[in-house]
C-alpha cells in the first residue's frame, strides 16, 4: 500500500517540480555572426527568461575563449526583456595573429538574472595591422542568479524537461522485464500458473513503458536533432527490444492449452531476455550515437546533469518504477481472476 | 562420453535422413542460387557495401527456410521415441551441430554464387571464413531453439520469422560490421572485439539452449 501512495506522491512530484520550475535566464541567440578588427559592432541580443529592461547593472562582454582578453560594451540599449541592443567600438588588435577567432559573449543581468555565457558568439577577423593590444577590460564582480531553475541549453531549451519522463519510462521498463524474467524462471521452477500471469503482466506494461519511451523519444528527437527517426543506435535496439516482446505475446496467444502456452512462453521471455542483453547494453555502446553518452557525447555525468534536475530526475525514476508496478499488480489480479474463472466452469 | 556418443549417432541419423530426402537440402541450395541470381538481375551492378548487406540479408533467409524444418519434420512419436533414447540436451546440441555444418555449406555456397555473378570482393579471404564460421554457428544456435519453439504451436512457419529476427539482430549487426572489415570497407584494428562479442553471445545462447531446452520438449 505505501509504495503505491509514494509512487503517486512522487510522479506529482516530478510532474509539477518538473513542468513548474523555470529555465535559467540565458542569452539565446545574436543576430551578428563575423566582423573585422577596428569596425563598430552592432548586435540584437535574444534572452531566454530574461528581465533586461528591469536589470540594475546590466553589463555585457565579448571574451576571448584562448586567452581569457575580454572586450567591453560601449553601448547597452535594453529594448524589451528578451531584447537589447550591443555595440562595440572593436579595437584594431584583438589577436597576435591575422585571421578569425571566436569570441564568447558574457552577460551579466544583475542581481535578478545572474550572469550568462554565449560560447563562441562572434568570430572576429585579425587585419593586419601594427597597432599595439589594448589593454583586456576586466570581467568581475559577477553576479550569481537567486532562485531555483533548470539550465538553459540552445538545442534543448524548454524540452530538456523531457528527461524526467522519457528517461525514466527506459529505466521502468528494463526493471519490468527483469520481474517479468525472474517469475518466468520461477514458473519453470515450479509449475505454477499464477507466475506465467505475472511475467506476461509485467512483460505486457513493460512493453507499453517501451512504446512509450519510443514516442516520447521521437518528439524529443524532432525537436532537437530534426526528424522523428534518426537511425540511431539506441533508437533502432530500443525498436528491437520492443519487437521481442510482442513476439512473445504472439507466441503466448498461439497456443490454446494453458500448460503449455505457460511453459513455452516462459522459455521464450528468458531467451529473448537473453538475446536483449546485448542488443540494449553492449552494441550501443560500440556504435556512435546521438544519445548522451555515446560517441563524445554527454550523459548522466557531473557536467549534464545540474544538481537542480537531479532533484527531479532520481525521484522521477522511482515514481516511474513504482507506478509501473502497481499497474502490472492490477493486471496480473485482473488476468488471474480471469483464469480463475474460466477453470470453474 | 554417452553424451558424446548420443551426439554423433544422432548427428549421423541427421545426415542418414537427409541424404535420403535430398530434396530438402536440393531446395534449399536452389533458393539460394535463384534469390542470387534474382539480386543480381535487379541490381545490375553491386558495390562492396551493398554486396556485403546482400549476402547477410541472403544467408538470413536462407538460414531460417534450412532450419525451420529441424523440429517439423519429424512427427511427435518419433520425437517421443528419440526422447526415450537419448537425453534432450544431446539432441538439442546434435541438431545445432547439424545445423551448423548445413548453414556453413550455405554460407560458401551463397559466397561462391554471389563471387561467380561478379568479382570477388572479399580481402581478407581468412577473416571472411572464421566470420562465415561464426556466423553460421550463432544462426544456427539461435534458429534451432526457435525452430523448437515454433514446432509446437501450428502455425510454425510465421511464428518462427516473428521469434527469430528479433533475437538475432545482434548477431547479424555484429556480423555485418565484422564482414565489412574483412571486405575493406572499414578499417577496424580492434576487431578482435567484435568477434569475442559474437563468441560471448553464442555462449549465452548456447548455454540457455541447453538450460531451457529439457523443459520445452516434454508434453
Amino acid at each position: 500500500m505505501w509504495w503505491k501512495i509514494l509512487g503517486v506522491v512522487l510522479m506529482l512530484y516530478t510532474i509539477i517540480a518538473g513542468m513548474l520550475i523555470p529555465l535559467s535566464p540565458a542569452t539565446a541567440f545574436i543576430d551578428a555572426d563575423k566582423t573585422d578588427t577596428g569596425t563598430r559592432l552592432e548586435m540584437t541580443v535574444h534572452g531566454y527568461n530574461t528581465h533586461y529592461t528591469q536589470a540594475d547593472d546590466l553589463r555585457v562582454w565579448l571574451k576571448r575563449d584562448t586567452t581569457g582578453y575580454a572586450l567591453c560594451a560601449n553601448e547597452i540599449n535594453p529594448i524589451s526583456d528578451n531584447k537589447m541592443s550591443v555595440a562595440f567600438d572593436l579595437p584594431n588588435r584583438v589577436s597576435y595573429f591575422d585571421g578569425a577567432t571566436d569570441f564568447a559573449l558574457v552577460i551579466d543581468g544583475g542581481t535578478k538574472d545572474g550572469y550568462s555565457v554565449l560560447p563562441s558568439a562572434v568570430s572576429i577577423n585579425q587585419l593586419p595591422t601594427r597597432a599595439n593590444m589594448e589593454e583586456s577590460c576586466a570581467i568581475n564582480s559577477l553576479n550569481q542568479r537567486a532562485g531555483i531553475t533548470f539550465p538553459f541549453r540552445n538545442i534543448l531549451e524548454e524540452s530538456i524537461r523531457s528527461l524526467y519522463f522519457h528517461v525514466p519510462l527506459w529505466f521502468a521498463m528494463m526493471l519490468l522485464m527483469l520481474i517479468s524474467v525472474i517469475h518466468s524462471v520461477r514458473y519453470l521452477s515450479s509449475n505454477n500458473l499464477l507466475f506465467s500471469t505475472k511475467a506476461a503482466a509485467y512483460a505486457r506494461v513493460g512493453v507499453l513503458f517501451g512504446i512509450l519511451g519510443l514516442i516520447t523519444g521521437a518528439i524529443w528527437a524532432k525537436h532537437t536533432w530534426g526528424a522523428y527517426w534518426s537511425w540511431d543506435v539506441k533508437q533502432n535496439t530500443a525498436a528491437v527490444a520492443v519487437l521481442i516482446y510482442m513476439a512473445y505475446f504472439v507466441v503466448r496467444d498461439s497456443f490454446d492449452d494453458l500448460d503449455k502456452q505457460a511453459r513455452i512462453s516462459s522459455v521464450y521471455n528468458i531467451f529473448a531476455f537473453a538475446a536483449l542483453i546485448p542488443l540494449l547494453f553492449v552494441l550501443p555502446r560500440m556504435a556512435d550515437s546521438l544519445h548522451p553518452g555515446n560517441g563524445g557525447n554527454p550523459a548522466l555525468g557531473s557536467n549534464d546533469l545540474d544538481n537542480t534536475m537531479r532533484m527531479v530526475f532520481y525521484p522521477g525514476v522511482i515514481a516511474m518504477m513504482l507506478i509501473g508496478a502497481w499497474i502490472a499488480n492490477l493486471l496480473w489480479r485482473i488476468n488471474w481472476l480471469r483464469l480463475k474463472r474460466l477453470s470453474n466452469f | 562420453m554417452q553424451l558424446v556418443h548420443d551426439i554423433f549417432v544422432l548427428l549421423r541419423k541427421e545426415a542418414i535422413l537427409e541424404w535420403r530426402q535430398k530434396y530438402a537440402i536440393g531446395g534449399i541450395l536452389l533458393y539460394v542460387l535463384s534469390t542470387v541470381f534474382v539480386v543480381y538481375i535487379a541490381f545490375v551492378r553491386v558495390d562492396a557495401k551493398t554486396w556485403n548487406v546482400l549476402f547477410w540479408i541472403i544467408m538470413l533467409f536462407a538460414s531460417i527456410n534450412a532450419v525451420v524444418k529441424s523440429f517439423v519434420q519429424e512427427n511427435s512419436r518419433r520425437q517421443l521415441y528419440f526422447y526415450t533414447l537419448a537425453h534432450p540436451t544431446a539432441i538439442i546440441l546434435s541438431k545445432i551441430l547439424y545445423n551448423t555444418l548445413l548453414l556453413g555449406l550455405i554460407s560458401i555456397l551463397t559466397f561462391a554464387a554471389m563471387s561467380f555473378f561478379t568479382e570477388n570482393m572479399v580481402k581478407e579471404v581468412g577473416l571472411f571464413a572464421l566470420i562465415l564460421f561464426l556466423g553460421s554457428m550463432g544462426f544456427s544456435i539461435a534458429f534451432t531453439f526457435i525452430a523448437a519453439i515454433a514446432a509446437k504451436a501450428n502455425n510454425s512457419a510465421t511464428l518462427m520469422a516473428i521469434m527469430s529476427f528479433p533475437v538475432v539482430i545482434p548477431i547479424l549487426l555484429t556480423l555485418v560490421k565484422l564482414s565489412a572489415n574483412a571486405l575493406r570497407l572499414i578499417t577496424d584494428t580492434s576487431y578482435w572485439r567484435d568477434i569475442s562479442i559474437l563468441l560471448a553471445i553464442d555462449v549465452i545462447l548456447l548455454t540457455l539452449v541447453i538450460i531451457l531446452f529439457p523443459y520445452l520438449w516434454r508434453d
